[in-house]
């Protein structure tokens, strides 16, 4: 895939962050951007930049929610490398909100965590008023089917993200930034929310989040296998896989990916000029980039990229 | 314990009345709706409406008058503002009607039914994904009387938001329709299927590679060649076993029939039959299987004998084993 330019000055005011799931990355986390642009072949930015931000935590399944543990020793290395940090949690049951609680204790004031749950937001404002809600991509709704074959298809139903009801609904309970993806067929103004700061996601959007996990069954049998609290051995951060279409149906689909329980696209060009654009205008105040769980590799590796993240033990 | 149930035509309100709902909800396309905004899709069912206006009113008044309840879908999970208008009038046009409640799946719309102050019930559509007490207090802040769980929940973790939040009424799925995925955070179209279909029914290839960007090895990829059949296999199963009905057309498909008297025990009072899309056939056969079960509940049945009437309506106990039918697996996998 041919990697656009950014326009110049595009990320001048943009702030990079690295998001992270699994805390074996940690150790290996540098602060220098470039290199993590060419990893993911996402245009590279104009002038040398530092990430400033550090996001831990998975979206997406709540057997990744980190342990305390992993909390304290993220916390430690972004406050060494000079990172913000922010907690990323995905959707939970009642057990789930009691394992964040935990690690809501564990963070200083101010720190960002970004919500994908109407509950967790409701336990943040409640219990720890001084934590700062971020809207998560799950709370942000809009159609981002990697197999839509035209434009007018991504208009059918626009998103309502950006309307001043949704942002006083989100206000009322101190939001004040939120994060999306860049959908197919995106145009700059896509990514212009009014009153909310926007992070963007990039170089892959979430296409679809489920609760059973296809590669979370792979070491139980029959009826085991596909439950909605499934004991995994968080398979997902060994295993991902690229998913194609026959080329009669799928010759203009975005390249896809399935990483546990979700699937994702990577931006095709036009998307990433859309996002630059977006920066370059202010709309987009953040990039988030991730560190891992992402897209499977299939090119040349370096032994640096090789190693960048590896399975469990 | 009540039954709700879905229709798509007025013509099956009588009969659906008649074979034990005791509500019924359905979805409507708003007056100018699809000249205004080229599409009709509104609450996530592009066919299967009933009309606005007139035919709105007679549908209501014939639900009411058959003894039961109206609840109308407007569960799309957002809404831009311009179309919140529209969707507004048409609750207002259903509560004057006499309609009982409607189904509600985007927060801004929530929150402006709540601030319009209409005489109806707030019920949170399964498309909010309330999975936790706070989420269900949360959605009660803003006027919510109801909770529609999602599916993929357990049982246990269904009673936990009950009991969090007692003052709402619970209502669970039971019968018909799965979903492979999360329908709430489900950010796709289900497209014609010349195009590929929902895309969890897509004919996907599967590629896998370890992260470090090898390929697996023999005995890996056999793992998850088996793994990925199994799936298959599943999908088939909530998918109402490639759509099929057992020689009495009595539907296949996601059940959780078994668990109704563990949902009657832990404050869930009402139980859901999915499908505005079906058949008027298959919609009342659904619906005979649900009431059958639920009346044997509500004469005194225990649970064993009742689990085991429920799996003897599901074609053989064998469906019911393998477990890729259930909404609530852990009933059989723990009897």
């Amino acid at each position: 895939m041919a990697v656009s330019g950014a326009p110049a000055g595009a990320i001048a005011h943009t702030e990079i962050a690295v998001a992270v799931t699994d805390g074996r990355v940690l150790p290996r986390l540098g602060v220098e951007a470039g290199r993590l642009f060419d990893a993911l072949r996402l245009a590279p930015p104009p002038s040398a930049r530092s990430l400033s931000r550090l996001h831990l935590g998975n979206e997406f399944c709540e057997r990744l929610i980190p342990s305390p543990t992993l909390l304290r020793r993220a916390i430690g290395v972004a406050d060494a490398a000079g990172l913000a940090l922010t907690l990323a949690t995905p959707a939970v049951p009642d057990q789930g909100l009691a394992k964040l609680r935990r690690l809501f204790r564990l963070l200083l004031d101010g720190a960002e965590v970004v919500v994908n749950d109407y509950g967790v937001l409701r336990l943040l404002a409640r219990e720890f008023p001084a934590l700062e809600p971020v809207a998560g991509r799950q709370l942000c709704k809009m159609i981002k089917d990697p197999r839509l074959p035209t434009e007018q298809w991504a208009r059918l139903n626009p998103p309502g993200l950006g309307s001043p009801e949704f942002e006083a609904l989100l206000g009322r309970f101190g939001i004040r930034r939120a994060e999306v993806d860049v959908p197919p067929f995106a145009r700059p103004a896509d990514l212009r929310v009014g009153g909310l700061a926007l992070s963007v996601h990039a170089p892959f959007g979430y296409a679809v989040r489920g609760r059973v996990c296809r590669i979370g069954s792979l070491r139980f049998d029959g009826a085991a296998k596909f439950r909605s609290v499934q004991a995994c051995a968080k398979e997902c951060l060994r295993w991902s896989c690229r998913l194609t279409r026959p080329a009669d149906r799928g010759n203009r689909d975005l390249d896809s990916f399935q990483r546990g329980n979700s699937i994702f696209y990577r931006h095709d060009g036009n998307m990433q000029q859309a996002m630059w654009h977006a920066a370059a205008r202010g709309w987009i105040d953040r990039i988030v980039l991730p560190g891992d769980w992402r897209e499977p590799d299939f090119g040349v590796l370096t032994e640096e990229d090789r190693h960048a993240d590896h399975g469990p033990d | 314990m009540r039954i709700t149930a879905p229709i798509s035509r007025a013509e099956e309100i009588g009969p659906m009345l008649a074979a034990g709902a005791d509500e019924l909800y359905f979805g409507v396309v708003p007056l100018g709706w699809a000249e205004r905004f080229g599409v009709s899709t509104v609450n996530r069912r592009t066919f299967g409406n009933l009309e606005d206006g007139d035919g709105l009113r007679r549908a209501v008044g014939a639900i009411r008058d058959g003894g039961g309840e109206a609840s109308l879908a407007l569960n799309g999970q957002q809404y831009t503002a311009e179309r919140l208008e529209l969707l507004l009038g048409l609750a207002e046009r259903f509560a004057a009607a006499g309609g009982n409640a409607v189904i509600v799946g985007d927060m801004v719309l929530l929150d402006a039914l709540d601030r319009a102050g209409l005489d109806l019930r707030l019920h949170i559509s399964s498309i909010a994904a309330c999975r936790n007490g706070e989420a269900a207090l949360f959605y009660q802040d803003f006027g919510a009387a109801r909770v529609v769980f999602p599916r993929h929940m357990t049982l246990a973790e269904m009673a936990d938001v009950a009991a969090a939040a007692p003052e709402l009424e619970f209502e669970a799925f039971v019968l018909n329709d799965g979903c492979l995925f999360d329908e709430g955070v489900c950010h796709t179209i289900h497209l014609p299927m010349q195009l590929g279909g929902p895309i969890c029914m897509d004919s996907y290839e599967l590629d896998y590679r370890r992260q470090d960007g090898h390929a697996p090895s023999a005995s890996e990829q056999a793992a998850l060649d088996a793994n990925d059949e199994a799936y298959k296999r599943w999908a088939w199963h909530k998918f109402s076993c490639g759509f099929s009905t057992t020689g009495d057309g009595q539907p296949f498909g996601p059940c959780g029939l078994c668990a109704i008297p563990f949902l009657a025990a832990h404050g869930i009072s009402t139980i859901k039959i999915a499908g505005r899309e079906t058949p008027t056939e298959r919609k009342l056969k659904s619906l005979g299987l649900v009431r059958d079960t639920l009346d044997r509940l509500e004469g005194g049945a225990d649970p064993a004998a009742l689990a085991d009437f429920a799996r003897s309506l599901r074609a053989g106990p064998g469906r019911c084993a393998e477990g890729y039918m259930c909404y609530y697996p852990e009933v059989m996998h723990e009897a």
